[in-house]
C-alpha cells in the first residue's frame, strides 16, 4: 500500500502520420502521483495532456516507457474496477434515464447489483440530479456533466481522472464539484484533474505538471509557485509630487506607479524596512506593502515562455 | 458481456430502425395469417387454401406456406436487420462513449461481443415474431409438424451472423454507419452469382486465373443464398442436403468476427 497511485516513467507515445511524418505526443514524460492526493495536469492545447490521460486508463497504448495505475498496467481490467473517469467530450446516448445509465456503467466495473438500490439515489443527490426522471436527450450541458461525474463515481473509486469537470457547470456547480473533490480527498482518494480553469486547479491541488510539447515542463506545488516574487506592492494616502518625488530619491527610476501604489524589488527584508522607515521619515503616509504573489495562470504562461511554446 | 447484450437491446428498441423491423414483423405475420384458410373437402378431410390457390392437403400446403415464409422474410430480412443492427456497433465506437465505457474494467472485446449478439438478437427475434406465430397456428390447425422453421430460423441467424460480422470488422478503422451497412450488404448481393459462378462470372472471365480467383472468392465469402435454399430444402426433406455452405460460412464468421476483436483489444484509441 505504499506505491503510488500513478507511476509514470519516460513515457512515450508519437503518433505516425501520412508520409512518415511522426509526432512525439509524449516524450520521456515521468511523475508520481501520491494516494489521497489532488494532482492538477494543465498544459497548452496539443502538449499531450489528452494522451497521457487516455494511456492512463488503458484507451491507448504507449510507444515506450511506463504507466502504472495503482501498481497495475492500466490495460488491466482489474486495475480500471478501481478507477473513475470523467472524460472531457463525453457522450450519453439520449435514450437512458439517469439510473439507467449509472446502473449500465455500475455493470461494466463489476459492481454488485445490490447496492445500486442505495448508491444511485446518493451519488444522484451528491451531484444534484435526484428526483429527476427524465430521458439524458432533455438534460443541459450542466446536467449532462453532474451525471458524468456521478458515473466516475459509481464504482467508488480509488482514482479519479477527471477531465475538465466544471465545464458546463455555473459557479455555484463549480463550487459543489470543488467541494466534492475535497471531500473526496479526505476520505482517501487520489484525484487526477485535468483543466484548462487554471483557478480552479490553483484551488484544489496539491500539485501541478505543466506539460508543454510531450515534456513536463515544471511540477509545482501551490505553495512553490504562489510564494513571493521577491516583489512588493506599496499603497499610500496619496500618491501626490511630493511623494512620488521622494519615492524615486529613494529607490531611482526602478519604481513602477500605478495610482496610489507602487511596485519594486528590494536586495533584501532590511532593505525594505530601510525603505519604508525612511518614507514614514518624508512622511508619507503607507496604507499597505505586500508581497506580490504569481497566480497559477501567472506562473503557467511563464513556464511556457521560458520553455518557448 | 451480459450487461452489454441487455443494453444493446435497450438501446435497438430506442432506435426507429428496430421498431420499423418490429412492425414489418408483426405485419408480415398477419399477412401470412390471413391468406391461410382451413378448409374441409367434400370427404370431410381438411384441406388448407393458400390465396387464391386451390385448397390442398395439409401434409403439402403447411411445408409451402413455410417455405414461402422463409423466401419472403429470409432475404429481405437480413438487408434490414443489417440496418437495424449495424449502428449497435458503430455507436460502440463513438467518440465521447468509448471513452466512457472503454475505461471501465470490462475487455473491449466483450463490450464489443456483446452488442454484437444483441445484433444477432434483434434479428432471430423478429425474424421469429414474422415466421413463428403462422408456423404455431398450422400446426396447431393441422398437427402438421412446423418444428423446422425453428431450423430455418437458426441458419439464417447463422447467415446474418456472417454478414454481421463483415459490418463490425469494418467499423474498427473509420468512423459512420455507411461503410459497414455497404460492405455487409455487397456480400449478401454477390452471394447467389457467386454461388451461380458458372452462369454468371464465367460468362464474363474467360482467363483462368479471373475464374480461379472467383473460385476462391466464392469459398471464402459467406454463402447466404445458399443457407437460405437449406433452408427450404430442410422444410420440405427435414435433411441438411450439405454442410458445405454451413461450415464454410461458420470458418468465415468466426474468423473474421476473431480479427475484429483481437484488432479491438490492441487498437490506440
Amino acid at each position: 500500500m505504499t506505491s503510488a497511485a500513478i507511476e509514470v516513467e519516460d513515457l512515450r507515445k508519437v503518433y505516425r502520420g501520412f508520409r512518415a511524418r511522426t509526432v512525439w505526443a509524449l516524450n520521456g514524460v515521468s511523475f508520481r502521483v501520491e494516494r489521497g492526493t489532488i494532482f492538477g495536469l494543465i498544459g497548452q492545447n496539443g502538449a499531450g495532456k489528452t494522451t497521457l490521460v487516455k494511456i492512463l486508463l488503458g484507451l491507448s497504448e504507449s510507444t515506450g516507457g511506463s504507466a502504472r495505475v495503482l501498481a497495475l498496467s492500466p490495460r488491466n481490467n482489474a486495475a480500471r474496477r478501481r478507477l473513475g473517469y470523467l472524460p472531457e467530450q463525453m457522450r450519453i446516448p439520449d435514450y437512458f434515464k439517469a439510473a439507467d445509465f449509472l446502473r449500465y456503467m455500475a455493470g461494466l466495473n463489476g459492481v454488485d447489483p445490490r447496492c445500486l438500490g442505495r448508491r444511485i439515489p446518493a451519488l444522484l443527490e451528491q451531484v444534484g440530479l435526484a428526483g429527476i426522471h427524465k430521458s439524458v436527450r432533455a438534460y443541459s450541458k450542466g446536467m449532462q456533466q453532474r451525471l458524468g461525474l456521478a458515473q466516475a463515481l459509481i464504482n467508488n473509486p480509488e482514482v479519479l481522472f477527471l477531465d475538465e469537470p466544471t465545464d458546463g457547470l455555473d459557479p455555484l456547480g463549480r463550487k459543489d464539484v470543488r467541494d466534492l473533490l475535497i471531500r473526496l480527498r479526505s476520505e482517501g482518494k487520489t484525484i487526477f484533474l485535468n483543466s484548462h480553469l487554471l483557478s480552479e486547479i490553483e484551488l484544489v491541488c496539491d500539485e501541478i505538471v505543466i506539460l508543454n510539447k510531450g515534456k513536463v515542463a515544471q511540477r509545482a506545488t501551490p505553495a512553490g509557485f504562489t510564494r513571493g516574487t521577491g516583489e512588493y506592492l506599496v499603497c499610500v494616502a496619496t500618491a501626490s509630487d511630493p511623494v512620488r518625488a521622494a519615492v524615486t530619491d529613494l529607490l531611482g527610476g526602478e519604481v513602477v506607479w500605478r495610482e496610489n501604489s507602487f511596485r519594486f524589488v528590494p536586495r533584501n527584508l532590511a532593505q525594505l524596512n530601510c525603505v519604508l522607515d525612511r518614507l514614514r521619515g518624508v512622511p508619507v503616509e503607507i496604507e499597505s506593502v505586500e508581497p506580490i504573489r504569481l497566480s497559477l495562470e501567472e506562473f503557467f504562461l511563464r513556464v511556457v515562455a521560458e520553455q518557448g511554446s | 458481456m451480459w450487461t452489454t447484450y441487455l443494453n444493446s437491446l435497450h438501446e435497438s428498441m430506442s432506435r426507429r430502425v428496430a421498431m420499423v423491423l418490429v412492425g414489418v414483423a408483426l405485419l408480415v405475420a398477419v399477412a401470412f395469417d390471413s391468406i391461410v384458410h382451413l378448409h374441409e373437402s367434400a370427404q370431410g378431410a381438411a384441406t388448407i387454401a393458400v390465396g387464391t390457390q386451390p385448397p390442398v392437403a395439409p401434409a403439402i400446403a403447411v411445408p409451402a406456406v413455410l417455405e414461402s415464409e422463409v423466401r419472403a422474410t429470409g432475404s429481405v430480412w437480413l438487408l434490414l436487420a443489417i440496418f437495424a443492427a449495424a449502428p449497435l456497433l458503430t455507436a460502440t465506437l463513438e467518440k465521447g462513449w468509448l471513452e466512457l465505457t472503454f475505461s471501465k474494467g470490462t475487455a473491449r472485446w466483450r463490450i464489443f461481443a456483446g452488442r454484437f449478439l444483441g445484433g444477432l438478437t434483434l434479428y432471430s427475434l423478429t425474424f421469429a415474431l414474422a415466421t413463428l406465430p403462422v408456423a404455431a397456428r398450422l400446426w396447431w390447425i393441422t398437427r402438421v409438424e412446423t418444428w423446422q422453421i425453428g431450423v430455418a430460423l437458426l441458419i439464417q441467424t447463422f447467415s446474418f451472423a456472417a454478414l454481421l460480422s463483415v459490418a463490425a470488422l469494418v467499423t474498427l478503422p473509420q468512423k459512420g454507419v455507411a461503410l459497414p451497412v455497404i460492405a455487409a450488404t455487397a456480400l449478401w448481393v454477390l452471394s447467389p452469382s457467386l454461388a451461380k459462378r458458372q452462369e454468371t462470372y464465367y460468362q464474363l472471365f474467360s482467363s483462368h486465373f479471373a475464374r480461379e480467383v472467383v473460385d476462391w472468392a466464392y469459398r471464402i465469402l459467406p454463402k447466404c443464398s445458399e443457407l437460405e435454399d437449406l433452408c427450404v430444402s430442410f422444410i420440405q426433406s427435414d435433411k441438411i442436403a450439405s454442410w458445405w455452405p454451413v461450415w464454410s460460412t461458420g470458418l468465415f464468421m468466426i474468423s473474421i468476427l476473431g480479427l475484429t476483436l483481437w484488432l479491438l483489444r490492441r487498437k490506440s484509441f
